[in-house]
């Protein structure tokens, strides 16, 4: 009998504690950080930037949760939030998305025009931070960092790396085999690759990344599929971004397309030899970012923004984005620049220069061309 | 006397609940999509869809797994059969030990190691150069369609072998003495006496074999990017970039189908069993 008694008593002052909950929140605030992505990026904000920011915030816990890889992450937070529209308060403070998604969910309304708060909302000046596939986003989001697709090699094998598209063609028909991409459906690099060559070998160009969506251009693509077709067979098809880097490793290709914080990650790991060279080939080779955004209704909104402001500070980007995940910073290289030292900016810039990056990096297709891109692939290079 | 009537039906109670709603009805809701498009209404487009884009991987799915449930049938007779003919007890003890293994290793993990291994500088190739057996510009690599069927068949066969060598065990054991008695060799004896008497189970381990490798995912994605590919690679692309359900569950149905005419097999057999799975 006492002890039914304790009990209650127990549930009744955890029943006040629940009650006095949003007073005491004055004082202690929970921050829920979602992020889509792989678990890198969760870890990254639980045991760099959390306990970073908790520090001199020492009111605020990070909470970081994680939605999962690619596109389907981000959708989830999209869902997460439009289930809550109704309420006064979104449990979500600060979120990390892909491209594809921000576009939506500006374009529903769930996001707060944050960045004007922000005093490094004035450092993201790229063409990526004010349109997301299409979708004006500006105001809504600071990219996190930009990742870029390229082309990595062995100079030992390789002594002139390909510039173009054209000149890739002309070296694989040389060296046949000796060129790796893993297609579109092990992973991003190979998608990144097809996308390139389209928009090297058909006449659609730049609306690819900017739209409207024409229909009828699309059918000039299909001698880009042929030219694939013929292509491929001069290429080894990869298992999956990994394998493209494996079989560089083992020198079973000597070329292929890789993401460049995959492929320095790889290196500084010992599983890529340091000799390795990378090269962004012109046309261009897409890449994306990921954005911080804040939810419309953040509970802690405030807090969300000294948080972005936090993450997107010049010495967070050097220290957490370019040294500890080589990503490219999301805001401008310049403000960056001064906070690292010549070995780390030299890494990241020297087989890819800043120059290169701003005349050949390209983000990916808006959404139907894209689609019809990988329909286009399946249906006409693969079967 | 109520309570009796009661209480069954309170203990099936939690068995039955996770089985409708976590089988049953997405089963339910996969099948029905598939013949709906995305207004609502009823459709075969999902279909003409996976037939148009998917055809030559539906066959070459159908053919991998046949091959490979065909190769596990054939080395886990050969593993039973040595467990039970074998002379050498030092040879069957070390094989008993051994060819268990793969069945505690999950697919994903095979999938990985394989990778490694058959790969064109991969360890096999590596070892076999460095014992002077193969020349380095002679190898290749085997991660395509080969290397599918090599980790099916490294994967699965442990557990057919399992449940034949067992069949086998239990046999009665005196009309193999008789038919050695008459001067039978050892092959003859497993395929004259000894398979035809452990034949159902084995045709069991098969159809399981079946199903379970047409659900793998993981197997074909990372061992192969060469088309054409499995259709549990599609399903997973389908959804993954044009979020397009719909033609997934057209695949998906079109792999239910395959698997339903292994379970027919394996629900005759039970029933002409005496109702034994």
């Amino acid at each position: 009998m006492i002890r039914r008694r304790q009990l209650l008593s127990g549930a009744a002052i955890a029943a006040l504690a629940c009650a006095t909950g949003p007073a005491l929140a004055q004082q202690k605030i929970n921050l829920n950080v979602v992020t889509a992505g792989d678990q890198n990026m969760v870890d990254y904000i639980k045991d760099y930037l959390g306990p970073m920011f908790e520090k001199s915030n020492p009111n605020v816990t990070v909470r970081a949760v994680g939605t999962g890889p690619g596109d389907a992450g981000s959708q989830k937070i999209t869902e997460k939030l439009s289930a809550q529209k109704a309420n006064a308060a979104w449990d979500v403070d600060v979120a990390v998305v892909h491209q594809k998604m921000a576009g939506d969910m500006v374009r529903e309304g769930l996001l707060a025009p944050y960045v004007k708060d922000v005093s490094t909302g004035k450092m993201s000046t790229s063409a990526t931070a004010k349109n997301a596939l299409g979708q004006n986003v500006e105001g809504f989001v600071i990219p996190m960092f930009q990742s870029q697709t390229a082309i990595a090699y062995n100079p030992a094998l390789v002594s002139a790396p390909p510039k173009t598209f054209a000149d890739l063609d002309a070296w694989a028909k040389a060296n046949p085999k000796k060129f790796g991409y893993n297609g579109i459906k092990g992973g991003m690099s190979g998608v990144a690759f097809v996308v390139g060559w389209v928009y090297a070998n058909s006449p659609t160009g730049e609306k690819l990344f900017t739209g409207p969506y024409d229909e009828a251009s699309t059918a000039a693509w299909d001698p880009a599929f042929a030219k694939l077709k013929e292509f491929n067979k001069n290429v080894t098809v990869t298992p999956g971004n990994a394998g493209t880097l494996d079989m560089l490793n083992r020198g079973e290709i000597s070329m292929g397309p890789v993401w460049v914080d995959m492929f320095y990650t790889w290196m500084a790991d010992g599983k890529l030899p340091p000799t390795m060279k990378l090269a962004l080939i012109g046309p261009g080779l897409p890449g994306q970012p990921m954005y911080y955004v804040v939810p419309a209704k953040a509970a802690n909104i405030e807090a969300a923004k000294k948080f972005v402001e936090l993450a997107t500070s010049p010495q967070v980007q050097a220290e957490g984005i370019v040294k500890k995940f080589n990503w490219y910073p999301g805001i401008d290289a310049q403000h960056v620049k001064s906070q690292l030292d010549e070995k780390t900016w030299n890494k990241l810039f020297v087989d890819v220069t800043p120059q290169d990056l701003q005349t050949k990096a390209k983000p990916f297709p808006v959404k139907e061309y894209f689609d019809a891109i990988l329909q286009g692939y399946e249906k006409k290079v693969l079967n | 006397m109520k309570e009796s009537r009661i209480l069954p039906l309170v203990l099936v109670a939690p068995a039955l609940v996770t089985v409708l709603a976590l089988f049953v009805y997405p089963l339910g809701f996969s099948l029905v999509t598939a013949f709906v498009d995305k207004a609502g209404a009823v459709t075969l487009t999902n279909f003409a869809r996976a037939f148009e884009f998917y055809a030559n991987d539906i066959l070459f799915t159908l053919v991998i797994i046949a091959l490979s449930t065909a190769l596990v049938g054939l080395l886990a007779v050969a593993i039973g059969g040595y467990l039970t003919l074998g002379e050498n007890p030092a040879a069957v003890a070390a094989l008993r030990w051994l060819y268990r293994w793969p069945l505690f290793i999950p697919f994903v993990v095979a999938a990985q190691c394989m990778r490694t291994f058959l790969a064109k500088n991969g360890l096999m190739n590596n070892s076999l150069v460095a014992m002077g057996l193969l020349d380095p510009q002679q190898t290749a690599g085997l991660l395509d369609w080969r290397g599918i069927v090599i980790t099916f068949v490294w994967k699965q066969l442990p557990f057919v072998a399992l449940l034949v060598a067992g069949a086998m065990a239990s046999l009665d054991r005196t009309t193999i003495e008789a038919a050695r008695n008459l001067g039978a060799g050892r092959p003859r004896i497993l395929v004259e006496i000894v398979l035809p008497q452990v034949r159902q189970t084995l045709l069991v381990g098969l159809v399981l074999s079946f199903v379970t490798m047409m659900s793998v995912l993981s197997v074909p994605i990372m061992i192969s990017g060469e088309s054409p590919t499995m259709i549990t690679v599609d399903m997973a692309f389908r959804i993954n970039n044009y979020g397009d359900y719909g033609t997934a569950n057209a695949l998906g149905f079109i792999s239910y189908a395959l698997t339903g005419v292994a379970a027919w097999f394996y629900l005759k057999r039970g029933i002409s069993g005496g109702g034994k799975p």
